[in-house]
């Protein structure tokens, strides 16, 4: 009896702290989070979704695949550690610009200022010393299809 | 600008640990904290509702049954989830096999977080959310609180260890959970997604369809970096960029596994003795720096390394991940150079450089124990810690603590090679692949996570043997520190000087020789039949 009595005393706290902590770190916690996140920074919690003419086109942090010679493309998958690696080299960059322009005509100085330019906002979005340069792919091929909706006509609507 | 971002992860990591030693030391010795009043009266509430008296203090076997209690009923749960997530809500998944939920609820509870599957594909946004970020709560909790206990037991005779209901409540509401959320705010607004959606799909720009797994995960990765816990939202962990978005992320999530870790001998210098506090602060900072000077030694990448983090990036995030048994990796391990792969093995043999939220602390003071026992055996005095006597019985169990490690380690690999059941994951032995299952039994057992083999090693036995590693490598460690602590908190105090002292460089210069020395003995013919021959 005494330790029967004895071990429900151990036990019942167990018991109620792992409930009570389920409560507040499992569910309380993140709904609050998310509360806050949905309606203070909607952008970011929703996956940082990338507009083209009233369309989402991909997630900015997410690599999609390229088909078109027209665009830059990603790393292959299995060379990233993600494999949804957004994000490619200045150098990776500038080794696809002739080919691009060769499938454009956009001129190879306008792709090499783009590059640049997109290079310049994820140094500032790193706040400069915080990672190397980097473009990102998806962000630059928007900048590509705004500044020369003629020449990318055919893919933006998906004919071939 | 790689020299400024390490030199700044350093000034703000200690300087956070100043600010947060002096806290920890504070809920140690239940000071008056910041806001007290108001933490106190949540406080009581949740006192309250588990039902406890909050001045009963426990002896340490009763610290310690309390602690396996709470573990193993949160592991249960956790458990539970795993296999019933097909029956739940918030996108059903697959139900895991009895040997992987078996596995996974040990890994989370025991801070290792090691991962057989891919969170992305396998777990529902409910197992995710309710059981996962829970664990991520209790299991730093538990070895936070543990740490509390042991300190306590060298303050002065008698202080009592404390209650650990009390600990790990005031540790979850006042530590984790405001530090957790406000991280996690600024996990959003660097990019990380917090929604209760479990996928969105988006159109592509050449028109296709493209869908990504999302939900809760800023919420997850705050708590998975700050617990020093390590297990992914995504099956590519801290590589994913919904989990790391950009540099400034890598730097945050990398501050956040440093900042615990170094704040606990900042708080063993306010209860302890500012030199003895600032003396094992200089040899965590001494190990870590060894392990970071041999993993920067050569570029590592740019295969399997991720563009925005860089080799720079990639080793120091990875550094700071294997050195605290975080064990979150923001690259593939097979992209790291090689010289890199032996420093996160060291990392994971000494575990205390700094080591988990709480475990990496006591294991550093085991370290001072067996530096004083062996010192004092050289120049012939009877070994004292804080003037007290250190007798066999503790020595037994301070070396009990060191040899479980390369136990746990050792004779698991021997039985996968024995069985078999190493050569069914590879085509052929090789160094790698002899490295990849060392590896892994070594982040079992050192509670890290960091995998070398991922979802290829969910099988029956990699399932049961790691799981059965990470349970003996936690609380095994953890049972013989409190003992250690039971028999300290009882010895009286000398008024008399130390014959060895346990501050100033002369003692730290000898405790890092000593525990480099110790884990090299120990543990240089595995090297040297796995990554060395790489």
């Amino acid at each position: 009896m005494a330790l029967s009595r004895n071990t429900s005393k151990i036990v019942s706290p167990a018991i109620r702290v792992t409930v009570i902590m389920i409560i507040t770190t499992g569910v309380v916690y993140p709904l609050l989070v998310t509360a806050i996140g949905q309606t203070a920074l909607p952008y970011q919690s929703n996956g940082s979704q990338v507009m083209l003419d009233g369309k989402v086109v991909g997630s900015k942090l997410i690599a999609q695949e390229f088909d078109s010679p027209k665009f830059f493309h990603s790393r292959p998958s299995s060379d990233s550690a993600s494999g949804v690696d957004p994000d490619i080299t200045v150098e990776e960059a500038n080794s696809q610009i002739l080919s691009i322009s060769d499938a454009t005509g956009i001129p190879v100085n306008t792709l090499k200022t783009l590059v640049e330019l997109d290079m310049e906002r994820n140094r500032n979005a790193n706040a400069i010393v915080f990672a190397p340069d980097y473009v990102n792919v998806l962000e630059l091929s928007v900048e590509l299809v705004k500044n020369y909706p003629q020449a990318y006509q055919q893919e933006i609507n998906g004919e071939k | 600008m790689d020299i400024i971002q390490l030199a700044l992860v350093i000034i703000v990591t200690l300087g956070f640990a100043l600010l947060f030693g002096k806290y920890l030391a504070r809920m140690i010795v239940y000071e008056v904290r910041p806001l007290e009043k108001t933490l106190g009266r949540v406080e009581n509430g949740f006192y309250k509702i588990i039902g406890i008296d909050k001045y009963e203090q426990m002896t340490w076997k009763q610290y310690l049954y309390a602690l396996l209690l709470t573990n193993g009923i949160a592991a249960g749960f956790v458990f539970a989830v795993f296999m019933l997530q097909n029956y739940m809500p918030l996108n059903p998944m697959p139900a895991f096999s009895g040997d992987l939920a078996f596995m996974q609820a040990a890994s989370f509870v025991t801070n290792t977080d090691l991962q057989h599957y891919a969170g992305d594909q396998q777990l529902s946004l409910l197992s995710q959310m309710v059981s996962l970020i829970f664990v991520m709560f209790v299991a730093p909790a538990s070895g936070i609180a543990a740490a509390f206990a042991f300190i306590r037991g060298f303050i002065r005779k008698n202080f009592g260890l404390g209650n650990f209901y009390v600990d790990f409540t005031r540790i979850i509401i006042t530590l984790l959970l405001p530090v957790a959320f406000f991280s996690a705010i600024l996990l959003i607004a660097m990019g990380s997604p917090q929604t209760m959606e479990p996928s969105i799909t988006t159109g592509t720009i050449e028109g296709k369809s493209q869908t990504m797994v999302t939900g809760p995960v800023a919420s997850l990765e705050s708590i998975k970096q700050l617990g020093s816990n390590g297990g992914g939202y995504y099956g590519a962990n801290s590589a994913h960029p919904f989990e790391n978005p950009t540099g400034v992320s890598n730097i945050f999530e990398t501050f956040l596994m440093l900042v615990i870790p170094f704040s606990f001998p900042i708080a063993y210098a306010h209860l302890l003795g500012k030199g003895r506090g600032v003396s094992i602060l200089a040899a965590m900072v001494i190990g870590f720096g060894v392990m970071l000077i041999l993993g920067l030694f050569h570029e590592s990448g740019p295969s399997g390394v991720e563009t925005r983090f860089g080799s720079f990036g990639t080793v120091l995030f990875n550094v700071a991940s294997i050195a605290t048994n975080t064990g979150a990796l923001n690259s593939s391990l097979l992209g790291m150079n090689h010289d890199a792969i032996i420093s996160l093995f060291v990392g994971m043999f000494v575990q205390a450089i700094p080591g988990a939220d709480g475990t990496g602390m006591m294991t550093m003071i085991v370290y001072i124990i067996l530096t004083l026992f062996i010192v004092g055996l050289m120049v012939g005095k009877t070994p004292e810690f804080m003037s007290m006597k250190i007798n066999p019985k503790d020595i037994k169990l301070a070396v009990l603590v060191f040899l479980a490690h390369p136990a746990l380690i050792l004779i698991p690999t021997v039985v996968a090679y024995t069985t078999g059941s190493a050569e069914s994951l590879f085509d052929k032995s090789t160094p790698l692949s002899f490295t990849q299952i060392l590896y892994e039994f070594t982040s079992a057992a050192a509670n890290n996570g960091s995998d070398y083999l991922g979802t290829a090693a969910n099988t029956p036995f990699w399932n049961w043997s790691t799981g059965l590693v990470m349970l003996i490598g936690r609380y095994l460690p953890i049972g013989l520190m409190l003992a250690i602590a039971g028999s300290f908190t009882m010895k009286d105090r000398k008024e008399i000087v130390e014959p060895i002292k346990t501050q100033g460089p002369v003692f730290v210069g000898i405790l890092v020789v000593v525990t480099f020395i110790l884990t090299a003995l120990t543990f240089f013919p595995v090297l040297a039949m796995g990554p060395f021959s790489i």
